[in-house]
């Protein structure tokens, strides 16, 4: 997928799922991309560690708003009035409005992390404007050094290791640590090194080859731009109704133009 | 002959430190190849960092005398002016890598050199295909060998299509189609007219017809070859050892999720020395981690007796974190409860006027013998050691190999990952290739 199809598609995603309240369009939004994670996906990545994350987060949220609300007519439970911050009634409309809130975030991660699951970072940073180029290689150069953190931390942990260190509270620590920051300080240093010997910054910069156009690149662009333009049109004529739970849970409204809006970005999942 | 470098009394040293790295050189580096020889910490790395330019301005210090490199006086030309027309490879490969993946990595120095977007893929190609790593094109570098790490490197550079190439330490990691493929290109360049510069512990992997030698000690310029003479001996062969199991590996698959190996049937005696070789990217590494008890096998089994393991890991680095070297030995004791004496480790490694140096102002070669202090002291029971002689000039592969024959006459138990053929052989009660997933054995000493 053209990383550039896929940054317009992600703001599609983020724009619809923040541009109305109504939890049937934030739905639609999340599905659409959940489902796009799941099939563009690059192979080898891992899913678990990125639904987990959206899974906690989209749980102390909806938690979050359930006891710290304390509005709405249907009252679950009274937390006692000695807890601070927490006492009060619980309600099923402060429960289903975190819900709501939850979705439209939820949607946001999605798609969020389906740039680093879809397309490889270095892809995106290529994708960046010319004038924009030596930013890109400078940001790709940093993006690079996160990953060695890790492996010189699990390379330091290992070797230290099998010279007899063994865990034994906080300050043990610093015996992996230490050397895994120094190093990862150091390759900084090296890198800099490497870069200024590789003529970075001695001139206008090139690119190899842009990322490649193909037709269903388009289409995702297309649909993209049509469902955020129809979306904000609907909008703008009223047409995308708000929904508010309080003080009375209501089902939401649907209105069949902005939810076609929101099922165009299913596009990139139902592309070969 | 076209003049491609010239020092006049050029002095440098580095910032913070006394004693000067380069001293009073007088040198012209003409068009060809020249191949730069050493003991560690003589200067070598610092004289190929003056020829783009990152000694002095990048590192800082003091500098004096003149240098020229391709007609730019150095003290009034950039690094990143010179990096147009001088390409570097440095001595660790894998600390001079920008981006993810093999192919864009290759296209980096290109790119900041405004070439068109068809010529640069030319390039980038054809510097793969020299190096014989344009099957891993697509490849993320985290995920490739040391030695193919270092065909990268080495592509990265040939892809800028220099008037200058300068190389440190080039070959220390390469099999020998490696080192031969450089050997190659380097020809072709000097066949072009252009210069070739490598520091190198062992010249012959790089020579082409018409090499120049130069040496240097403690930061000057002396008669080639002198260092190698004064050497200190290789140890002769000890008689084979045949004491107890030390670790068997039946039926062994390893690799990481993917296998890279599978079959290995093998096992280590009390008193013997193996050691594996192997093409780049064979999984050697992995099957010396298997065997050591840090990565676990995909199938079959790992059988160790009790006892201590002592793993030295390809980039060094990683174990060294104290204050000194000293302390960095004597690290490893208090954790290990062992009452040794660091001193006499010390001794054979030739570190004890270094005792009280911080490991990472060493030079490469000398951090890696203070790793080896640090990983060997006592008597392990186990050792595996990753690409020991990395960086090591011949004196410091000498002492290395005293140290592990009297390992082995200890009763230790010794697997040695190399790409360093030379050294398995020289070494080696048994020495194994791994090729294409089989481990095959190469020879054997006669008992």
């Amino acid at each position: 997928m053209n990383p550039r199809a896929l940054a317009v598609w992600v703001g599609a995603v983020l724009l619809l799922s923040l541009g109305s309240e109504d939890p049937v369009f934030r739905a639609l939004t999340l599905g659409a991309a959940l489902a796009v994670l799941m099939v563009r996906r690059r192979p080898g990545t891992r899913l678990r560690p990125a639904l987990v994350m959206v899974g906690a987060a989209s749980l102390l949220t909806v938690v979050f708003n359930f006891l710290l609300s304390h509005t709405g007519d249907t009252v679950l439970v009274t937390a006692p009035s000695w807890l601070p911050v927490l006492g009060g009634p619980l309600t099923l409309e402060a429960a289903a409005y975190g819900v709501d809130i939850a979705l439209g975030l939820a949607a946001c991660i999605v798609a969020g992390v389906s740039l680093s699951l879809v397309v490889e970072p270095y892809q995106l940073v290529d994708s960046l404007p010319a004038p924009l180029s030596r930013t890109a290689a400078a940001l790709g150069a940093a993006m690079s050094l996160v990953p060695r953190l890790g492996q010189s931390f699990a390379a330091v942990r290992e070797a230290q290791q099998m010279r007899g260190w063994r865990p034994r509270g906080l300050r043990s620590w610093t015996a992996v640590v230490v050397p895994a920051v120094l190093t990862t300080i150091e390759g900084s240093v090296l890198l800099a090194e490497a870069m200024e010997a590789r003529a970075f910054g001695s001139g206008r910069r090139t690119a190899q080859a842009g990322s490649r156009w193909k037709r269903g690149d388009l289409a995702i662009t297309a649909t993209s731009l049509i469902g955020v333009t129809g979306f904000v049109v609907a909008l703008c004529l009223g047409q995308v109704p708000g929904w508010q739970p309080y003080p009375s849970l209501t089902l939401p409204a649907l209105n069949w133009w902005p939810a076609l809006c929101c099922l165009l970005l299913f596009t990139p999942a139902l592309l070969p | 002959m076209t003049e491609v470098a010239r020092f006049e009394e050029f002095s440098y040293r580095y910032p913070e430190t006394a004693t000067h790295s380069l001293e009073n050189l007088n040198l012209d580096l003409a068009n060809g190849l020249t191949v730069l020889t050493g003991p560690s910490g003589s200067g070598k790395t610092t004289l190929l960092r003056t020829l783009n330019g990152l000694v002095p301005h990048f590192h800082g210090g003091h500098a004096s005398g003149r240098a020229w490199v391709l007609g730019h006086d150095l003290r009034g030309t950039s690094t990143r002016r010179l990096a147009r027309e001088v390409a570097m490879v440095f001595q660790e490969p894998e600390s001079q890598f920008v981006l993810a993946t093999v192919q864009r990595e290759v296209a980096f120095g290109p790119e900041n050199l405004g070439l068109p977007g068809s010529e640069i893929t030319d390039r980038v190609e054809s510097a793969l295909q020299a190096m014989g790593v344009h099957h891993l094109s697509s490849r993320r570098l985290a995920t490739l060998s040391g030695g193919q790490r270092q065909r990268v490197a080495l592509a990265a550079a040939l892809a800028m299509r220099p008037e200058l190439l300068v190389l440190d330490e080039p070959t220390s990691q390469l099999d020998d189609a490696g080192a031969a493929s450089l050997r190659r290109e380097c020809q072709r360049l000097c066949d072009q007219g252009r210069a070739v510069i490598a520091a190198e512990q062992r010249p012959g992997r790089v020579a082409v017809e018409g090499v120049r030698p130069l040496e240097l000690s403690r930061g000057s310029l002396t008669e080639p070859g002198r260092h190698a003479r004064e050497t200190v001996p290789m140890p002769l062969r000890r008689p084979q050892v045949t004491g107890g199991m030390a670790w068997q590996l039946r039926d062994l698959m390893v690799g990481h999720g993917e296998p890279v190996a599978e079959g290995i049937q093998l096992s280590c005696r009390r008193g013997e020395v193996l050691c594996l070789t192997g093409p780049n990217g064979s999984g050697k590494t992995t099957l010396l981690r298997t065997a050591a008890g840090l990565l676990p096998p995909l199938s079959g089994s790992v059988q160790r007796e009790p006892g201590r393991a002592a793993y030295l890991p390809q980039e060094p680095g990683g174990v060294l974190h104290q204050a000194s070297v000293l302390e960095e030995v004597r690290q490893t004791g208090r954790w290990l409860k062992l009452a040794c004496d660091p001193w006499p480790i010390l001794s054979e490694f030739q570190l004890s006027s270094l005792a009280g140096s911080d490991p990472r102002d060493l030079s490469t070669g000398q951090r890696q013998r203070a790793a080896l202090a640090a990983v060997l002291l006592g008597e392990p029971d186990m050792v595996f050691l990753d690409e020991p002689t990395r960086g090591a000039d011949p004196a410091s592969r000498r002492l290395l190999a005293q140290v592990l024959d009297r390992l082995a006459q200890a009763g230790s138990a010794i697997l040695l990952a190399t790409s360093d053929s030379h050294f398995a052989h020289q070494l080696g009660d048994r020495v194994f290739e791994l090729a294409n997933g089989r481990l095959q054995l190469c020879e054997e000493m006669a008992a």
